[in-house]
C-alpha cells in the first residue's frame, strides 16, 4: 500500500493532487463529471470582496499547447460565494482552499477575516499574481516587499494555513518566495499564467480584448519546472507545483523536482476528471517503484546528472 | 435545470461527407439522444493531442431515442473539424454533453419559423420535431453560400414543414440571403403575437436576425457561437455582453451555461 497523503505545514491532503483556481470553477459544475472525493483538494476561483463582472470578451484564445485567458477576475464575490457556493463545497470529501485575490491589502484581510467564521475550509490560497486586473492583482507578487508584507498582514489574520501564490513574471521568483516565505507563509504556489499576447492579423487587433492575457497549458510546464526547481533550492517551505499538468507524467515530473502537491489547471477545461486520473496513476506509479510514501519517497527525489571524475 | 451532462467516449458509427468541407457523423450515446434538448450542444474531443487543445462544439443535430444515437454536422474551419473529418466507423470521439440551454417554447406559440444560416441549420432539426410532435406549425427558412450546405433541407422537407431556400449563387433557392424572402413572409403574417422566430447561424447573420425581429415585432431568440474554453461553465472564458439596463445589474452572460441561446433582445452581438 502506497501512502499518497501528504503534509503542507498544517495543512494534510489525502493525496498530492489539486485542482487550481480558475479552472474549476466552485467545484458544482465538474461534479457530474468526475469524482470529486477523488481529489487531494479543491482551490476555488479566486474570490473578491465584491462580486466582479471580468473583463469584455474576447477573454479566450487558443494556442499551440495551451490557451490566452483574460478573464479579469470575475467571481460572485464573497457573499454570495459564502451563500451559494460554500454549501455545496462542505458536502465534498475533500480538503478545500479557498483562493482570495483582491486589490489592496484592505480587502484581502477583509475577505480572510469573513471566511475565518465559515467552517469546511482548511487553508487559504492567496492570488497576489492575477495578470488581468489593473489594479493590484500581479503589482503584489512582483514586489517581494509587498509580497512580505501583505502575507505578513494576511498571517495575523488568518486561522488557517495560507498558501501564496505566485507569478513567473518576474525577474527573480524565488526572491518573492523567500519574502513570502519570512513572512509566515505555510506554502507557496507556482506558477500562475504568463503574460502573452496574439494578434489577429486581419483585424490588427489583440486577440483578447484586453491586449495582453495569461497564457497556460502544456506549454508552460517546462517554465513552470523550472521555477519549482528554482524555489525548491532556495526556500524551505513546502512547494506547489503549478502549469500545464494533464497527465500522470506530468504531476511526477513537478513532485519529483521538489513539488510537495500539484494543482492541475487549464486541463480540466478538456477532461475535468484529469486530477481523478492522476490520483490513479499515482498509485499505479508507485507500486510499480514500490514506494511506500509520496511525501518521503517521491517529493524532491530529482537526482541530477553528474559528471564522471 | 437538472444537469443530465455525462462525459463519454462515443463510437462512431456512421460517417457522412455531404458537400465540400461539410461532414456529419453518428455517435453511439443512449443518455445523450435521450436527453439531450434542442439548442443543446455537445463538446469534443478526437484524440488526446494538444494540437488543437480544447474541445469543439457542435449542436446535436438529430438524434434516435430507441436506437440510441445522435448526429453532429460540421463544416471544416481549422484544426479540429478537419481532424472530425478524418473519423470513420469504429473510431471513438470523447464527448461532454448536453450542454447549455436549449431553444424555449413561448406559452402561445402557434408558428415557428426556423430559420438556419450555412452550418447553423445543424441546430434545427430536433426543434422542428418537438414542434411538429406538439402540433405547432413549422416553416423553415434557410440560407447558405451554396447548395452544400444546404444539406438538411431534405431533412426538413421530407417532416412536412414548408421550406424556403436561398444561396449566394443562386445554386438552389433564391439567389441571396435568405432575409428577403424571410421579411416577406413575416410582413403576410396574420397573427405575428403567436409567430416566433429560431435561428442559428454565423455572427452576421444573426445581427441580421435580431435587426429583424425589431423591425417586424416577432419575436426570436438566436444561438450563437462564441470561443469556449469548457463549454460547462469553469473557464468563464465564454462571456457575451447583455444589452442594457438589466434590473440584476449583470454586464455579462455565459455563451455556454446561459446559452448558447438567448432571447434576440437579451444580448449585444458585438462587431
Ligand atoms: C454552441 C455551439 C454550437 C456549434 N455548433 C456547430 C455545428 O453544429 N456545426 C458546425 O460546423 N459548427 C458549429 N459550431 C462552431 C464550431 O464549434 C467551430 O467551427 C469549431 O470550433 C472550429 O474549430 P476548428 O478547430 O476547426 O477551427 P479553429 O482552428 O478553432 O478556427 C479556425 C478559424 O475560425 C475561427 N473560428 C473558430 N470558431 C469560430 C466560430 N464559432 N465562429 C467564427 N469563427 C470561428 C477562428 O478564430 C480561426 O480563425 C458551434 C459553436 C458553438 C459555440
Ligand atoms: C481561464 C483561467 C482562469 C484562471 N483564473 C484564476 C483565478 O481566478 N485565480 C488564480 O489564482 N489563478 C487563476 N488561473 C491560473 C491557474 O490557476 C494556473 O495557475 C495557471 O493556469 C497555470 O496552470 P495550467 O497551465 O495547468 O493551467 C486561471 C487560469 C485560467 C486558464
Ligand atoms: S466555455 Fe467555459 S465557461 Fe463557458
Amino acid at each position: 500500500m502506497t501512502n499518497l497523503s501528504v503534509k503542507i505545514g498544517a495543512l494534510s491532503l489525502k493525496n498530492p493532487v489539486l485542482v487550481a483556481s480558475g479552472t474549476f470553477g466552485y467545484g458544482q459544475e465538474s461534479h457530474a463529471l468526475t469524482n470529486l472525493s477523488a481529489l487531494g483538494g479543491i482551490i476555488t476561483k479566486s474570490v473578491t470582496l465584491k462580486p466582479r463582472h471580468g473583463n469584455p470578451p474576447p477573454r479566450i484564445f487558443e494556442l499551440p499547447a495551451g490557451m490566452l485567458n483574460s478573464i479579469g477576475l470575475a467571481n460572485v464575490g464573497l457573499d454570495a460565494f459564502i451563500r451559494d457556493k460554500l454549501p455545496f463545497l462542505r458536502t465534498v470529501d475533500t480538503t478545500l482552499i479557498v483562493n482570495i485575490a483582491g486589490s489592496s491589502p484592505e480587502e484581502f484581510a477583509a475577505v480572510i477575516e469573513r471566511l475565518n467564521d465559515e467552517p469546511g475550509i482548511a487553508a487559504y490560497e492567496l492570488n497576489f499574481s492575477c495578470p488581468n486586473v489593473k489594479e493590484g492583482g500581479l503589482g503584489f507578487s512582483q514586489n517581494a516587499g509587498v509580497t512580505g508584507d501583505v502575507t505578513a498582514m494576511a498571517r495575523k489574520l488568518s486561522k488557517r494555513p495560507l498558501i501564496v501564490k505566485l507569478t513567473p513574471n518576474v525577474t527573480s521568483i524565488s526572491d518573492i518566495a523567500r519574502a513570502a516565505a519570512d513572512s509566515g507563509a505555510d506554502a507557496v504556489s507556482l506558477i500562475n499564467t504568463l503574460v502573452g499576447l496574439a494578434v489577429n492579423v486581419e483585424s490588427r487587433r489583440p486577440q483578447i480584448f484586453a491586449g495582453t492575457a495569461g497564457y497556460s497549458g502544456p506549454g508552460i510546464k517546462p517554465v513552470a519546472l523550472a521555477k519549482v526547481f528554482e524555489v525548491a533550492q532556495k526556500v524551505d517551505i513546502p512547494i506547489i507545483g503549478i502549469g500545464g499538468i494533464s497527465n500522470t507524467q506530468d504531476a511526477l515530473e513537478f513532485l519529483i523536482t521538489g513539488a510537495t502537491a500539484i494543482e492541475v489547471g487549464t486541463a480540466n477545461f478538456v477532461d475535468p476528471a484529469t486530477g481523478e486520473s492522476i490520483v490513479a496513476g499515482l498509485v499505479q506509479y508507485c507500486q510499480r517503484h514500490n514506494l511506500h510514501s509520496v511525501q518521503e519517497e517521491l517529493v524532491g527525489s530529482l537526482a541530477m546528472w553528474q559528471e564522471l571524475e | 435545470m437538472n444537469d443530465t451532462k455525462i462525459i463519454v467516449d462515443c463510437p462512431v458509427l456512421a460517417f457522412d461527407t455531404l458537400g465540400a468541407e461539410i461532414h456529419s457523423m453518428r455517435l453511439h450515446c443512449p443518455e445523450i439522444a435521450k436527453s439531450a434538448r434542442p439548442g443543446q450542444f455537445v463538446n469534443l474531443k478526437v484524440g488526446t493531442e494538444f494540437a488543437p487543445m480544447l474541445r469543439r462544439p457542435f449542436s446535436v443535430c438529430r438524434r434516435d431515442r430507441l436506437e440510441g444515437w445522435f448526429e453532429v454536422m460540421w463544416k471544416v474551419i481549422g484544426q479540429g473539424t478537419r481532424a472530425m473529418s478524418r473519423l470513420r466507423p469504429g473510431d471513438s470521439v470523447s464527448v461532454i454533453g448536453p450542454l447549455g440551454r436549449g431553444y424555449i417554447q413561448p406559452a402561445d406559440l402557434k408558428l415557428a419559423v426556423l430559420v438556419g444560416g450555412g452550418i447553423g441549420v445543424a441546430a434545427l432539426p430536433l426543434l422542428c420535431e418537438d414542434f411538429q410532435q406538439a402540433g405547432i406549425e413549422v416553416e423553415v427558412f434557410l440560407g447558405a453560400r451554396n447548395g452544400d450546405e444546404l444539406a438538411l433541407s431534405g431533412y426538413f422537407k421530407d417532416t412536412g414543414a414548408s421550406v424556403v431556400l436561398a444561396t449566394e449563387d443562386g445554386s438552389i433557392g433564391t439567389r441571396g440571403l435568405i432575409t428577403a424572402p424571410l421579411l416577406e413572409r413575416l410582413a403576410a403574417l396574420t397573427k405575428p403575437a403567436n409567430t416566433h422566430l429560431f435561428s442559428c447561424g454565423p455572427h452576421g447573420f444573426l445581427k441580421a436576425m435580431v435587426q429583424i425581429t425589431e423591425e417586424t415585432g416577432v419575436a426570436g431568440q438566436i444561438a450563437i457561437e462564441t470561443m469556449m474554453g469548457c463549454g460547462f461553465g469553469i473557464c468563464v472564458g465564454c462571456a457575451v455582453r447583455c444589452r442594457n439596463p438589466r434590473p440584476d445589474k449583470k454586464k455579462y452572460k455565459l455563451a455556454c451555461l446561459d446559452g448558447p441561446v438567448f432571447d434576440a433582445q437579451e444580448i449585444v452581438l458585438d462587431d
